[in-house]
Formats: C-alpha cells, structure tokens, sequence
C-alpha cells in the first residue's frame, strides 16, 4: 500500500487568522476516510488546499506530485454546481466536464446517473437539494482518479437519498483509489469508513482507524467523537 | 443491515454470514456473493467485508477457490461446530446478565424452561387462529 496523499507542516491563514497549522496527514491507497470536525474547523479548506484551488505554507504530495498542476490531475474534488447559471441543463453540465477533464467516462456518468435517477433533461433550477447532490457525485465519481474529496456530500439531505449515495460510492469506487468525505455529523456514515480524520484546533486531532475504535476502545465513533470535545477545547468561534 | 456502532464491523458482518449459512439462506457449498456486492447489499467498505471473509476462511467454515470466489464449507463437523459456537455465545449473554440478577444457576434454569412453558402456549394460539 502506497501515500495517495501526503502532507506535511501545513499551514493556512486567512485575514492574518490561522486556519490551519502544523497539518501532517498521510493517506494510503483504497481506503474510504472521514474527515470530521465541527463547522469551520477547516474541512473544506483543508479539501480546497489539497486541489491546490487555495494556497498555504508546506507541501503537499497527491500520488507522489506536488505541483499543482499535476496534482490536480489526481484528485477529484465534489464542487457545488455554483459556476452555472439555473439554466442549464444536467447534461449540458456532464457535457462541459467531458471537455474538460479528459479522465471523465461517460459510460461511468451515466450508469451511476441511471442508479441515482437523475434525468439529465432537467434544468439545474428545478432540481431539489437531493439530487442535485447526486449529480455531484455522479459527476464527481466518474471521473477516473486516485483520490476523491467529497465535501458533505449528506448535508441536508433526506434519508433515502443518503443511502443511495452511500450505495453508489461502494458501487463504484475504484478499488485502489481512496475517498476522503467530510461530514459534520458521523453516524450515517460510520459503517462504511476504514478510517476516521478529526480537524480540530486548527490541526488534525487524530486519525484512527474506525474499527480500531470500536475494537480497542469498544465506544461508538460518534461518542468517541464526541468525547475530544469534552475535556476543554478552545471555545472560539472561527469565521 | 443495521449495524452497532460499538462492535467492530468485521466482526458483524460474520455473524450476519454465519447466521445466513445456519438458517440455510446459504448452504454448504454454495458460492458467496462478490466481496464488492457484499459491501453494497450490507452498506459497509470492501475493506472492511475483505477483513470479515478472511477471518472466515482461517476459520475454514469458507473456502476461497483462487479466481472463482467463496464458497461455504461442506464440511458438516465444521458447520456443527459453528453452530455450537453461536450458541453458546448467545447462551452466555444471557446467563451473564441474568447472573447479575443473583440467580443461581438452577434458577436460571427453571426460568428458562418457564419463559419456553409461556411463549409456547400463546404462539400455539396463534396458530390455531391462523
């Protein structure tokens, strides 16, 4: 098993605020990771600094390239659809990515699309929250990396739709690339993590894997989650 | 499935095989879904399904045919010994918790074939009115 990502001393800084610091993470490949951690911890930045669309201070390594530019190649990263105007079409959407990224598979679009039921006629607009999510992760799913960010993929979602997405990611993940999905609450997605990734205080708090903490703990991921924030952390309010 | 979140889910998920191959949902000898089927029908990762069969295959009661897959052992001695292994581990969660209420062991006994006297009967009813 080889890094899909290594990072290390990072730090960002916002306005002059830590956002983060001192970040040293290694993933290794084939695996489904949690990123944990309360609202404005970092998360997304922390995803937005590894496609390389945010800028900080230490190095950063995706399949063993740490320019950018190559690095980016390897990562898929789930962005909202907010560069397009209500108007277009799903399809006009996947056709845009098939321009542009030359890993996208069509065919991987599509069956996954089918699985979730999106219908590609419709205007971004009339899509609800639900599936526009789903066209998210169609679109971010089928294109062919090694490491896929995937930024709270479930927030506000309703239940049917999350087990349908969780099931597409089993479904379709590459077996050697890894996928890093944040979330803010853990136990809906417990059951399908190898291992867990906490961001708090500006840095990463730990990273375990998830059965090692029901086996050697015996706790439940959301308490042991939970029991970080107990003993004192700093109270400040990011943002 | 569901799961619970305290109890390692490799470990689940051989009870939940286990389970499937002593009701006779799946038989001796019979071929196992594909680890990546099993990890969408169960919602759990594949690495964590790949841990819970290669645990089972060590223990033998599957065996693994190197490019056609899993299948369930057909050895009946094994498959008897399971089943006394699930047993006795339901059986000793039972009397474990029920020694905690300072029953003595023919107590729990009695209670037992107490508890098996009541359900008996309305479950007969039920039948009759079927």
């Amino acid at each position: 098993m080889s890094n899909v990502l290594a990072i290390k001393d990072l730090a960002y800084k916002q306005n002059r605020k830590t956002i983060l610091s001192n970040v040293d993470l290694e993933l290794t490949t084939g695996k489904i990771v949690g990123l944990l951690g309360e609202n404005g911890a970092g998360k997304t930045t922390l995803m937005r600094l590894i496609t390389g669309s945010a800028k900080g201070k230490g190095a950063i390594e995706v399949s063993g390239d740490s320019e950018i530019a190559k690095r980016k190649s390897h990562v898929s990263f789930s962005e909202q659809l907010h560069g397009f105007s209500n108007g277009y079409k799903v399809d006009q959407v996947v056709h845009f990515y098939e321009t542009i990224y030359p890993d996208f598979d069509h065919a991987r679009y599509d069956a996954m699309a089918k699985f979730l039921q999106v219908d590609g006629t419709k205007k971004l607009s009339a899509l609800s929250k639900g599936m526009k999510e789903k066209v998210v992760i169609a679109l971010t799913l089928a294109r062919q990396t090694d490491l896929y960010l995937l930024d709270e993929p479930f927030s506000g979602i309703d239940s049917m739709s999350r087990k349908r997405i969780i099931s597409s990611i089993l479904q379709w993940k590459p077996d050697d690339a890894t996928i890093l999905i944040s979330d803010h609450y853990v136990t809906e997605i417990a059951p399908i993590l190898d291992e867990i990734v906490i961001v708090k205080d500006h840095g990463i708090a730990t990273h375990i894997g998830a059965d090692a903490i029901r086996d050697e703990k015996g706790m439940e991921i959301e308490d042991y989650y939970e029991s970080l924030y107990e003993d004192g952390g700093d109270a400040d309010d990011e943002i | 499935m569901k799961f619970d979140d305290k109890v390692p889910i490799y470990y689940q998920i051989k009870t939940y095989l286990y389970y499937d191959v002593l009701t006779g949902k799946l038989k001796p000898g019979a071929k196992l879904p594909a680890v990546r089927q099993l990890a969408v029908d169960l919602t759990v990762n594949v690495n964590t399904v790949q841990r819970a069969l290669t645990e089972m295959i060590a223990e033998k009661t599957i065996i693994s045919q190197r490019g056609k897959g899993n299948f369930v052992t057909e050895d009946q001695d094994k498959l008897a010994q399971l089943k006394e292994q699930l047993v006795m581990s339901q059986l000793a969660h039972v009397y474990d918790q029920l020694h905690r209420l300072n029953l003595s062991d023919s107590e729990i006994v009695a209670s037992l074939q107490r508890y098996i006297d009541q359900k008996g009967a309305p479950q007969d009813v039920e039948r009759i009115s079927d």
